[in-house]
């Protein structure tokens, strides 16, 4: 209990500074008369209600859209797998401006398939999808990986069919991995602002939206505090009925890889190609409008003005700042994700930074450490704020899905606890902790919040010159902005390599 | 868990204390963009480090100001607004840099560049579907005119408000909130920011409603942002009676910043003639210094002849007011 205590004291301490104190510092400044009627206004209900529903509709969808997409990656070898697997992060470092235009190319008024479904919920939702299935496939695959291949092969050998043997034996492994996916994902829609408002119309505006609107603009404190924390308290509950579950479902597992192998049979070749045209429409269609959006406008850019001074400083500023995010995100999710194995509250404490409003804690910064503000510090301190709970929950995950006898093993034979999760334990987490660390790296190249914060033109990154871009009108400006997201992403591509490569090459070199 | 805070302000007022030469803190709207070699001029001149820190909309800015007067994160501000000037002054976060004459004049603040914000319209939209311009206001609220027209939210946008206030400005509050009910029965649409309506919603970029809330500068920005150099602009104004709003953009002093001098220097700077030329294509304002020439782009920006602004006293006594009451007509009885 000691040990926990010392390793989970730096990243709580992390969490209170840079998210608890400015929220605390926040609902301080605005304490006072809350409006009477803000709860019984039918506008701010429907808005609570859709931010519920809207949330809640993505996560079922991801569900039933991501789970055969994963089981056809986990189960079928296929050309290019490995290639589609890093393309899948690339929705989630995405401007979500540049994100909408390209989700507008296709089915906006002016669309390709001539189907305008601008502002319907339809479009939102799809929206919704397209940034965050790859959050479920990659969780789902990730089970699937580690569920030993030897107790599929039994229940085969018992008769059981495969449909039978999904339903029993897999899916009820999967459902800690479908489960932590989907918190994430409730929590993105939920209080991601910038998507539903664009593709949705204000008509779908979430809480956030409402709680961005008082604090930014109408400096009401009190009526944006009583609403964060009226949305803290209903997530927050989630959160911790989730963390309880998934401590009942968590069952260790044997140590096997799973091996992928071609499709065999017509069933199996329709089922990886459906998946594929599955990933086609709801991750592949918007990313491929985009790169065509960028491919087109790099024909009508000059040299000179893509490769001009602002474009170097953003790109130089991206690469250091996600490197920094990331190794500060790493290193307090491995504490954190050490720490909280077994821990019900140290799991929840996990979602905590995206449980708070970001928008409250933007500006319970700026109350708290006024003179810290426009520090370089502060500003990557909040980027990995927001990265560190993937590393987290992944660690936490795949140390808890261990069994325990083999560091029991290890004791055995003499190595001291130290050793026995040194070399035993930690060997074992390292995949999922490579993954964990390319989401992190993939927050912190999207930059999430960045809007809400301070900044400093040296501070240029792609994210904000994009956005600076398309502050001005012009054909030149729209063209650079494309062409800078499509920069960030083969960027982003590159990190993902680098992150996971080497572990997936060991993994497919070494099937136990 | 104070320890953290105040170590991290040690380190950084050490390395302040290295760095040597005095520091100016500049807040800006995230529109700001004078041009390095002239800002590496300035801090050269006076011997300072020029900090200057981004704090989005010009709306936020200030906000961020008022929560933050008891410790100022600023020195100087520049892209205080006649929407924002009179709720910036009654909070007390300025401090007058003294009097300077210009033409227009920003009360409480020393006017640095001005602008109109106006609507723009998509020529190829209207050339293609053959429909006449409309005249007047209310022929927006007509039904040749339907679900031709996005606006900016003025909740959270600088011309979203300034449209709205040049409507009540030209109509007076009653008949102008019953003109947007008008409209809304019409489909208005209601876009966050600028960008979402130019970049997702303005027909010229991929969107439906070939009416845009914008600027009158827009229609040059637009030719001088083209590669090959455009004769003609695809956009133009549109400036229909009572919808034009005139935009005053000043400094001011932060009360209780650090190095007034300075910041009274950089003030001027802003108005010195190299900056103001900057100005009108890297901010897309016009400049208030006289006898600035213009770029020879802004011929495609033709410039209003007329404007319906309110004085800022009444702005920042109504608009919170004005604001919540639109959002009632235009958004909440959309249920």
């Amino acid at each position: 209990m000691n040990k926990r205590v010392l390793l989970a004291a730096l990243p709580l301490a992390f969490l209170i500074v840079f998210s608890l104190a400015p929220l605390a510092r926040l609902l301080a400044e605005g304490r006072g008369a809350v409006s009477a009627g803000l709860l019984s206004d039918a506008y701010l209900q429907w808005r609570i209600g859709w931010s519920f529903l809207q949330a809640a509709l993505t996560c079922l969808l991801c569900l039933l859209i991501g789970l055969p997409i994963a089981w056809s990656f986990a189960r079928f070898d296929f050309f290019g797998k490995p290639w589609l697997w890093r393309l899948l992060m690339l929705p989630f470092v995405m401007p979500t401006l540049v994100a909408a235009m390209g989700v507008l190319a296709l089915f906006g008024p002016q669309g390709v398939f001539g189907l305008n479904l601008q502002d319907t919920p339809v479009l939102l939702l799809y929206g919704n999808l397209f940034f965050n299935l790859p959050l479920m496939i990659r969780a789902v695959g990730e089970g699937l990986e580690r569920l030993p291949p030897s107790r599929l092969l039994a229940a085969r050998t018992l008769g059981a069919s495969p449909w039978r043997v999904f339903w029993r034996v897999e899916w009820p492994a999967l459902r800690p991995w479908a489960g932590s996916a989907c918190c994430l994902i409730f929590l993105y829609c939920f209080s991601g602002f910038g998507l539903a408002l664009l593709l949705g119309g204000q008509r779908y505006a979430t809480v956030e939206v409402e709680i961005y609107q008082l604090v930014a603009y109408e400096l009401n404190l009190a009526d944006a505090g009583a609403l964060a924390l009226l949305m803290l308290a209903a997530t927050g509950a989630l959160m911790l009925l989730y963390a309880w579950l998934e401590r009942r479902m968590a069952a260790p597992m044997k140590v096997e890889r799973a091996v992928a192998q071609a499709p065999a049979g017509w069933r199996q070749r329709a089922l990886l190609l459906a998946s594929l045209a599955l990933l086609l429409v709801f991750a592949g269609l918007p990313l491929l409008a985009v790169a065509a959006r960028a491919l087109a406008a790099l024909g009508r850019l000059d040299w000179a003005v893509v490769w001009q001074e602002d474009t170097r400083l953003a790109l130089w500023n991206t690469c250091r700042f996600t490197l920094a995010a990331t190794a500060l995100a790493t290193a307090l999710g491995i504490l954190q994700g050490v720490a909280a194995k077994g821990s019900l509250g140290l799991r929840a404490a996990a979602f905590l930074p995206l449980l708070v409003s970001p928008v409250c804690v933007a500006f319970g910064l700026l109350l708290l450490y006024p003179a810290l503000t426009a520090s370089l510090g502060l500003l990557l301190a909040a980027y990995a704020l927001l990265a560190w709970p993937f590393v987290a929950r992944n660690l936490t995950q795949a140390l808890e899905s261990l069994p325990v006898s083999l560091p029991a093993a290890a004791r055995t034979l003499g190595a001291s606890p130290w050793r026995a999760f040194w070399r035993v334990s930690w060997p074992l987490a390292l995949p999922a902790l490579r993954r964990g660390a390319a989401f992190a790296a993939a927050t912190a190249l999207g930059e999430f919040a960045v809007t809400l914060f301070l900044s400093r033109p040296e501070w240029l990154t792609l994210t904000t010159l994009v956005y600076q871009r398309l502050g001005r009108p012009g054909q030149e400006n729209a063209d650079l902005a494309v062409v800078l997201s499509g920069v960030l992403m083969m960027l982003s591509l590159l990190a993902f390599c680098v992150i996971e490569w080497p572990g997936s090459r060991q993994d497919r070199r070494k099937p136990c | 868990m104070k320890l953290i805070p105040s170590t991290l302000m040690l380190s950084l007022s050490l390395f302040a204390a290295f760095a040597g030469a005095a520091e100016l803190r500049v807040l800006t709207h995230s529109s700001f963009a004078v041009s390095k070699p002239l800002l590496a001029e300035f801090e050269k001149q006076n011997g300072v480090k020029l900090s200057i820190v981004k704090a989005g909309d010009a709306g936020e800015m200030v906000n961020k100001l008022i929560l933050t007067r008891a410790q100022p994160i600023a020195d100087v501000v520049y892209g205080v607004d006649n929407t924002l000037i009179g709720k910036a002054q009654s909070a007390g976060v300025l401090e007058a840099a003294g009097k300077e004459k210009a033409d227009p004049a920003l009360p409480g603040a020393v006017s640095v560049d001005y602008g109109y914000v106006a609507l723009n319209i998509d020529k190829a939209w209207f050339a293609k579907n053959k429909l006449p311009l409309p005249k007047t206001l209310d022929d927006l609220t007509r039904p040749a005119y339907k679900d031709l027209l996005v606006v900016e939210n003025p909740a959270t946008s600088s011309p979203g408000l300034a449209f709205l206030l040049a409507t009540i400005q030209s109509q007076g509050e009653d008949k102008a909130f019953a003109f947007w009910g008008k409209l809304r029965a019409n489909g208005v649409k209601v876009a966050k920011g600028w960008t979402e309506a130019y970049y997702t919603d303005f027909s010229r970029n991929g969107g439906s409603r070939p009416i845009v809330v914008s600027y009158a500068t827009s229609p040059a920005a637009e030719v001088f942002y083209s590669k090959e150099k455009l004769n003609e602009s695809p956009t133009a104004n549109l400036l229909l009676p009572g919808s034009v709003f005139r935009q005053v953009e000043g400094a001011a002093l932060v009360k209780g910043g650090k190095e007034p001098e300075l910041a009274r220097k950089f003030i001027e700077f802003l108005r010195s003639e190299a900056v103001q030329k900057d100005i009108p294509t890297s901010m897309w304002m016009y400049p208030v210094r006289e006898g600035v020439a213009l770029d020879p782009v802004y011929k495609f920006a033709e410039k209003p002849s007329s404007h319906a602004t309110p004085d800022s006293k009444r702005i920042a006594d109504k608009s919170a007011q004005w604001v919540g009451r639109w959002t009632r007509v235009v958004l909440k009885s959309a249920q």
